[in-house]
């Protein structure tokens, strides 16, 4: 009843200060979106969580500016809503007998918004950049040993070794997108990027937002908005509010605890996808005593993912005892644990561990970690493990994780499409993301032989294999998948949500 | 007065010196990695150490701060690590939003609290004396999240009369700049009124006990021209370092709310760079700030001087 009571008296004296403030037309507000609706196919707005740090596809790691990227930017060959990658810049491709050469065929007649043409060369030049400039995705291009552009429609990749998943690597993301190279050099990439996609970057103001106009001289079915807005909102509520209100017609921003409510009302649409992110805990096993195997299946005995799952995602995701999502075409289906606090006093018992303290680490960046790391101290506490949850700003958890100065943490792994990507980075013994210490002969030959191998039922086999005995050792505990969370206006037709949280806005259209 | 003004400025320059090595040191010891950030959670080593190396991060620190300096007094503030942009650039850039925020919003709080300050002091121990106390506790005492998402839900949700969020440049559209500036200034402002109305109402009953008040009433004033002529051009002046500090601070970005109503503002750029690690970014940030905290100081004594003839500006 007071809480009732002082939110009125907030609403009255907030409608006071607008009085006094001098607010004379109050009503008539003007509002973005309506105001910028020109022409036939309208401008959508879309507000996002958060700000861009650079537009430059090459240098970024941010989803936000991937976000925006994704309709500017094109790659030789892009994923499908089944994650299967699918012709783009290229038409098509051969390998060589030896799986050491692959031959592109781009698409004749691919013009940057700019208007000047997009060939091989560009492709090239893209890719030399980001391996000779060691930028963020030159991990990818590892076996690669040179791109040639013998003629203006064919690019020559050449390998050390067999690839497999090479077309992942070139097309699984717009950080591996064909820029121009004129746009790089002027260092007008970093805000006023010039690409081949369905939109091109109108303007950018730091802080507030990115304006796309329409590429009218994109390659494809011509998009039909007249361009598409993105906003920088932060708070969640406030993201609802500008959809409710109007403001926005598109949103990944939404209040997780509001999503139900959302999904059954008929104001907005409000989609959910299993997404193939994963989250895990993992244990440092360069510290006693997470070294011993039994600890960590001990742990992985205690904790209740439905519960942990529930309180960290409002029940908005799929609890996972392995990496990969159900739907996938790598999936394998293997669930060794149950919430057993019995059988983890057990193990515990076995190493020989009594009166553990252990140091989770989870960072404000992720909320979801935070409120996970609440329960999964209570769920150890039944087994009689003290955990002392450390909760960091993003910064400093990068870099405790790097120095290895933590006994647990945990964290997300996003965007995925080839195992590759992330069992080797994460549990070869020469991983570059293997910070739990992570050392198993066996597992790190699986992933070497799956690394090269090209027939594709052999490598699924290797990996289910890794993944049965990564799971076996508790090398990572993993939790969830959780879903992809989108919503949008009534007025939005032809959007859908994707797993790989790829934004395109290509298809879409606004009704009036 | 010129030669106070001198003065007086280049003594700002050494503090400003003196904020920029201070900040500098302050970041050297602030765990975190701003090429870890950069790079989010895919990269090899390689990749790390090229970025670092482009960075200039790789070099002594002492080298470090003294080239910053020695680019700082030309105005090149250097480059911020996330953007590659020019940091002199980013943060005039955010300058407009956060001025129009502050100064609307202090306008807000001198609108609200003055009248309801001299109100309260003059009829001592009325009712309106309680409820601009209550007034004052209450908006000292509630987080101004919570008041702002109090306002968005109520006028831009159940009222539909102002926009939830976002700006709009005063010289592009100033109906829309008006409509998008008021809930987050009234934010802000409810807060410094509060501050405001507690420190006039003490002002102001500290001179109603004076004796030339008593003589001014027993010369048979009445109370409105005492309280117009005699108290307030006297209890203004502690008002306005009040007044000046409160909008200095606001001039430095109002964090919480700017990144709340998603406002472009200094703020708001302050919070990014610390979440990053932009040094660079930051250092240039806070230098703006202490500037500007500077200024108004420097403004306030001499606007002391023009209101009270006893202090003098030497």
């Amino acid at each position: 009843m007071s809480r009732i009571g002082s939110r009125l008296i907030g609403g009255a004296l907030a409608l006071a200060l607008v009085t006094v403030g001098g607010c004379s037309s109050g009503e008539s507000v003007d509002v973005d979106g309506a105001a910028t609706q020109g022409g036939a196919g309208g401008v959508l707005t879309a507000a996002i969580g958060g700000e861009p740090d650079q537009l430059d596809p090459h240098r970024t790691s941010a989803y936000y500016s991937f976000e925006v990227l994704e309709n500017v930017y094109d790659t030789l060959v892009e994923p499908d809503e089944n994650l299967r990658m699918q012709p783009s810049l290229a038409t098509k491709w051969t390998t060589s007998a030896d799986q050491l050469t692959w031959t592109f065929t781009l698409r004749g007649g691919v013009r940057f918004s700019d208007g000047s043409p997009l060939t091989a060369e560009d492709v090239k030049y893209s890719y030399d950049r980001i391996v000779g400039e060691k930028l963020n995705a030159a991990y990818r291009f590892a076996a690669v040993k040179s791109v040639a552009a013998p003629d203006p429609t064919t690019v020559v990749v050449t390998l050390s070794a067999p690839t497999p998943n090479l077309l992942a690597n070139l097309g699984g993301f717009k950080g591996v997108a064909i820029v121009e190279k004129s746009n790089v050099e002027s260092g007008a990439i970093k805000t006023k990027p010039v690409g081949s996609g369905p939109f091109a970057v109108a303007s950018y103001t730091s802080g507030d937002s990115v304006k796309l106009v329409r590429n009218d001289n994109y390659w494809n079915t011509k998009p039909k908005l007249d361009g598409v807005t993105f906003t920088f909102v932060k708070d969640p509520t406030v993201a609802l509010q500008n959809l409710r209100g109007g403001e926005a017609q598109w949103t990944d921003n939404l209040p997780p605890q509001q999503v139900p409510a959302l999904t059954d009302g008929g104001e907005l649409t409000v989609q959910r996808k299993p997404s193939a992110d994963y989250w895990y805990l993992a244990l440092n096993q360069a510290r006693k005593p997470y070294g011993d195997v039994n600890v960590r299946r001990a742990v992985a005995f205690a904790l209740d993912p439905a519960a942990i799952t529930k309180a960290a995602k409002f029940g908005l995701a799929t609890v996972n005892q392995t990496a990969i999502p159900k739907g996938s075409s790598w999936y394998y289906e293997y669930a060794p644990y149950r919430h057993d606090p019995e059988q983890a006093k057990a193990l515990l018992g076995q190493a020989g561990v009594s009166g553990l303290t252990m140091d989770l680490m989870v960072t404000s960046e992720y909320p979801e970690t935070v409120s996970a790391a609440q329960v999964i101290a209570a769920q150890l506490k039944e087994v009689g493990i003290t955990v002392k949850i450390r909760t960091l700003d993003f910064a400093q958890w990068l870099d405790e994780q790097g120095r290895g100065t933590f006994d647990a943490f945990m964290l997300g792994w996003l965007g995925n499409i080839d195992p590759d990507e992330f069992y080797y980075a994460q549990h070869h013994s020469g991983g570059a993301f293997n910070f739990q210490k992570y050392r198993n002969p066996a597992v790190d030959r699986l992933l070497d032989a799956a690394r090269t191998q090209t027939d594709q039922g052999a490598r699924k086999q290797a990996y289910d294999q890794a993944a049965k005995q990564i799971v076996d050792d508790a090398s990572y505990i993993y939790l969830y998948n959780p879903d992809v969370v989108q919503g949008w206006s009534k007025k939005v037709t032809g959007y859908q949500a994707r797993t790989d949280r790829a934004i395109r806005f290509r298809d879409v259209a606004l009704t009036k | 007065m010129s030669r106070f003004v001198l003065r007086r400025l280049l003594q700002s320059a050494v503090v400003l010196l003196g904020v920029t090595l201070v900040v500098f040191l302050l970041l050297q010891l602030v765990p975190g990695d701003p090429v870890r950030v950069a790079l989010g959670t895919r990269f090899d080593p390689q990749t790390y150490e090229a970025l670092r190396t482009r960075a200039g991060l790789d070099r002594p620190l002492v080298a470090q701060y003294f080239s910053y300096v020695g680019r700082a007094v030309t105005g090149d503030l250097g480059v911020s690590f996330r953007s590659g942009q020019p940091v002199t650039r980013i943060v005039l850039e955010r300058l407009p939003a956060t001025l129009s925020l502050a100064l609307t919003a202090v306008l807000i709080a001198v609108l609200v609290a003055f009248p309801l300050g001299v109100l309260a002091a003059v009829r001592s121990g009325s009712a309106l004396d309680h409820a601009a106390r209550v007034f004052s506790q209450f908006g000292v005492s509630v987080p101004d999240f919570w008041m702002g998402i109090m306002g968005i839900l109520l006028f831009a949700g159940v009222l539909g009369w102002l926009p939830p969020s976002g700006y709009v440049p005063l010289t592009e559209d100033p109906a829309g700049w008006l409509a998008h500036v008021l809930l987050p200034a009234a934010t802000v402002g409810l807060v410094t009124a509060s501050i405001l109305t507690r420190f006039i109402r003490s002002s102001v009953l500290e001179v109603l006990s004076a004796d030339y008040v008593r003589t001014a009433e027993a010369k048979g004033l009445r109370t409105r021209v005492v309280v117009l002529r005699h108290v307030l051009r006297n209890a203004l002046i502690p008002v306005i370092t009040v007044v000046a500090v409160q909008l200095a601070s606001l001039l430095g970005g109002v964090i919480v709310v700017e990144v709340l109503f998603a406002w472009p503002g200094i703020g708001r750029l302050t919070y990014d760079a610390v979440q990053a690690r932009d040094y660079p970014v930051l250092q240039g940030a806070v230098l703006l700030v202490a500037a500007l905290f500077l200024l108004m100081n420097l403004l306030v004594d001499i606007l002391y001087a023009r209101l009270d003839p006893r202090i003098t500006a030497r």
